[in-house]
């Protein structure tokens, strides 16, 4: 590629050459922030395992009164897994049916605790209470703590909650 | 925009940086052969772009290296930002030689570019660490035994052979020390010196000016932009696809999990270091050190004085006879030395995506082990196959002797495990972790519950079995497969003088047919 600047198209050739580095170098630099872009945004989380876990039995619960349980949930978190430990409460109506609330503050996540003495639930963060069925009383919390299956197994009276 | 761009200008004067990037005088008749520079140059951004990237999931401990490693590469763009940093470092050697040897052919090294040579060589030696202490990183088989050899030759440092050793491995043995102070070298101390290095590299390349052509040429020196940008940017646009074509082809290697006391496996380090590997073969006992420090010391030293040993003011490398023969013969024996080490891979080795007759009988095993009660996707366990093992053969042969080992009253106790199905399971489990079973015919499978049940303990294929019998690895180009089933069934029936056992009443009808008809077609 000789280079003559006195050439009659000179001008045109490097206007040329000009358009072909930027238009290459974008390309590269396109190409590579899209391909980064999407490996730092990161994998889609793979769906709830949906498992059924044992949480106790009907001996260890008082009915309708919210019992503060710790399950054991294996969850996987990219190339780690663990047994994660979460709290749920286990409400019994002190026969056949049980339902289970998860603790976790539906405003910004901390953990909720129950107040046996004015049975609701109290959240330590915000000042959010909700009743012993879920629903929010006072605060900041937009909805009702989450609910959880939960069934008890007639055979031997424990009860398992799906995480 | 345009406004925008003035008033940035008359902020910060950035067009002034501009022109004094842009504008460099070159010598006429610069050409393809000077684009070189700037392919490393965008090799090594790409290194560090991904490097940087991939060390959003990386994480350097020897139990979850592995793990993290494989995780990503299960990713779509994983797959490809693992490729592009692992196959670029391929590529990055290859022109940072290809470097060397136009700077070499064209004597660019001469007064007064002494430095700048100099610093380039640092830069090799640099890029060279980088190249070791990236391999370790991913922890499988290859790393943890290429840093083992690694570690061992730098024992032969001389005087200071053992502090050496122990700084490099950081504990008392290769493990999580080691891991983590190779990875702050790979992406820390290194990158810093590298950074260093390139400015300084650069700095002296523009204040010296490129050397140009060997015979200097009239005429007036011509801006490097647009002209030579647009030859290195075509350059760098070749050898980017062709750096993506690798890392879109498949996924980096990734080999099983770091195993100590795996004596199966066979070592062989990445092609660049393979002309090293070779050259130790040739000096045995205490004349090792010959192999690892001398020859390399001596060609590195050679290089490092090459501008005062090669003193002459021209350039050409036709009047430069001398030099030329010295660089060329070393060349020649760095790629022999690589071409050699290539070829001597030891014969029956299987290829790593072949499972070998262990594995699938051990699949056997576990089946009718009904391993899978537990081992399921919703069981209480993850399933065997697609899971990642951190775990050590010994654990695995642990728990499958006694599943309550590490969950009491949750699993029920197997029934006793015969000592090689456990190991077969064992094998099984291990290749599992990091490939799906790819599904063999059912002679296959038959056979391999034989081989891995009996024939193992005496009887070597593909290297793996004992070795008190004949190797069957290419045993049907011997005997067919009659000849094979009445050996089996009886062989002192076939040769009275036999010290193999019968087993004509250990295996059913079906059993002999698959393994005689198995080992016949073997050739």
């Amino acid at each position: 590629m000789p280079q003559t600047p006195e050439s009659p198209n000179a001008g045109g050739r490097r206007r040329a050459l000009v358009l072909f580095v930027n238009t290459t170098i974008a390309l590269i630099g396109g190409g590579l922030s899209a391909l980064l872009g999407a490996f730092a945004v990161g994998p889609k989380a793979s769906a709830a395992g949906g498992r059924w876990i044992r949480a106790g039995t009907t001996s260890d619960l008082k009915p309708d009164e919210p019992v503060a349980r710790v399950v054991a949930v294996s969850r996987v978190d990219g190339w780690y897994r663990e047994r994660a430990r979460e709290t749920v409460f286990l409400v019994w109506d002190g026969d056949r049916t049980v339902r289970a609330l998860s603790a976790t503050c539906t405003h910004l996540g901390c953990q909720v605790r129950w107040d046996a003495k004015d049975k609701k639930f109290h959240c330590p963060c915000h000042g959010g209470v909700y009743g012993a069925d879920g629903v929010v009383l006072d605060g900041p919390p937009p909805r009702p703590l989450d609910a959880i299956d939960a069934r008890i197994d007639p055979a031997d009276a424990s009860v398992l909650v799906r995480l | 925009m345009k406004r925008l761009l003035e008033w940035l200008h008359a902020r910060t004067g950035y067009r002034a940086a501009a022109r004094v990037m842009l504008d460099e005088p070159l010598p006429p008749g610069t050409g393809w052969f000077f684009t070189l520079g700037s392919v490393l140059l965008a090799l090594l951004s790409i290194q560090l772009l991904t490097g940087a990237f991939l060390t959003l999931y990386y994480a350097p401990t020897p139990d979850h290296a592995y793990d993290s490693v494989r995780f990503i590469n299960s990713q779509g763009a994983g797959t490809l930002v693992r490729g592009l940093h692992y196959y670029g470092a391929s590529f990055l050697v290859v022109a940072l030689a290809a470097h060397m040897l136009r700077v070499i052919a064209f004597g660019s090294y001469k007064p007064p570019r002494e430095v700048t040579w100099l610093s380039g060589l640092a830069l090799f030696g640099l890029i060279l660490a980088f190249a070791l202490t990236g391999y370790l990183l991913p922890w499988d088989q290859r790393a943890y035994w290429a840093t083992v050899v690694t570690i061992n030759v730098s024992k032969l440092t001389p005087f200071a052979g053992d502090i050496m050793a122990g700084v490099l491995r950081g504990g008392s043995a290769i493990g999580a020390l080691t891991l983590t102070r190779w990875y702050s070298a790979h992406v820390i101390f290194l990158p810093a010196a590298l950074a260093l290095l390139v400015v300084l590299h650069l700095v002296l390349m523009r204040r010296q000016g490129i050397s140009g052509p060997v015979r200097p040429r009239t005429g007036s020196p011509t801006p490097f932009f647009p002209a030579q940008a647009a030859r290195d940017v075509t350059m760098i646009l070749l050898v980017i696809i062709a750096l993506g074509a690798f890392a879109w082809h498949g996924a980096p290697p990734l080999e099983g999990p770091a195993d100590p006391t795996d004596a199966t496996y066979i070592p062989r380090p990445e092609w660049y270091f393979l002309g090293l590997f070779q050259l130790l073969k040739y000096f045995p006992g205490k004349w090792e050190v010959i192999g690892a420090m001398v020859v390399p010391g001596v060609a590195a030293g050679f290089l490092a004085l090459l501008p005062w040993i090669d003193r002459g003011l021209d350039r050409d490398p036709r009047k430069r006879r001398l030099v030329m023969t010295v660089i060329t013969i070393g060349a020649a024996c760095v790629i022999g030395l690589t071409t050699l080490g290539w070829h001597d891979r030891p014969m029956g080795a299987s290829s790593p995506d072949t499972w070998s007759l262990r594995e699938i009988g051990g699949r056997a095993f576990a089946q009718k082990l009904n391993c899978a009660r537990c081992h399921s996707e919703t069981g209480l366990a993850d399933p065997l196959e697609g899971a990642p093992a951190t775990r050590g053969p010994e654990w695995i042969a642990g728990h499958l002797a006694d599943p309550e080992m590490i969950a009491p009253g949750l699993r029920e106790p197997l029934a006793v495990v015969h000592e090689r199905e456990a190991a077969a399971i064992v094998a099984y489990v291990r290749r599992a972790s990091r490939q799906a079973y790819p599904g063999y015919p059912p002679l296959v499978e038959t056979s391999a519950v034989v081989y891995a049940r009996y024939c193992v303990g005496c009887h070597k294929i593909e290297g793996d079995g004992g070795t008190d019998g004949p190797d069957l690895t290419h045993v049907g180009s011997k005997h067919d497969a009659a000849t094979l089933r009445r050996w089996i069934v009886d062989p002192e029936l076939v040769d009275p003088d036999a010290e193999m056992p019968s087993f004509g009443d250990r295996l059913t009808e079906a059993q002999l047919d698959a393994i005689s008809g198995y080992l016949a077609s073997r050739k």
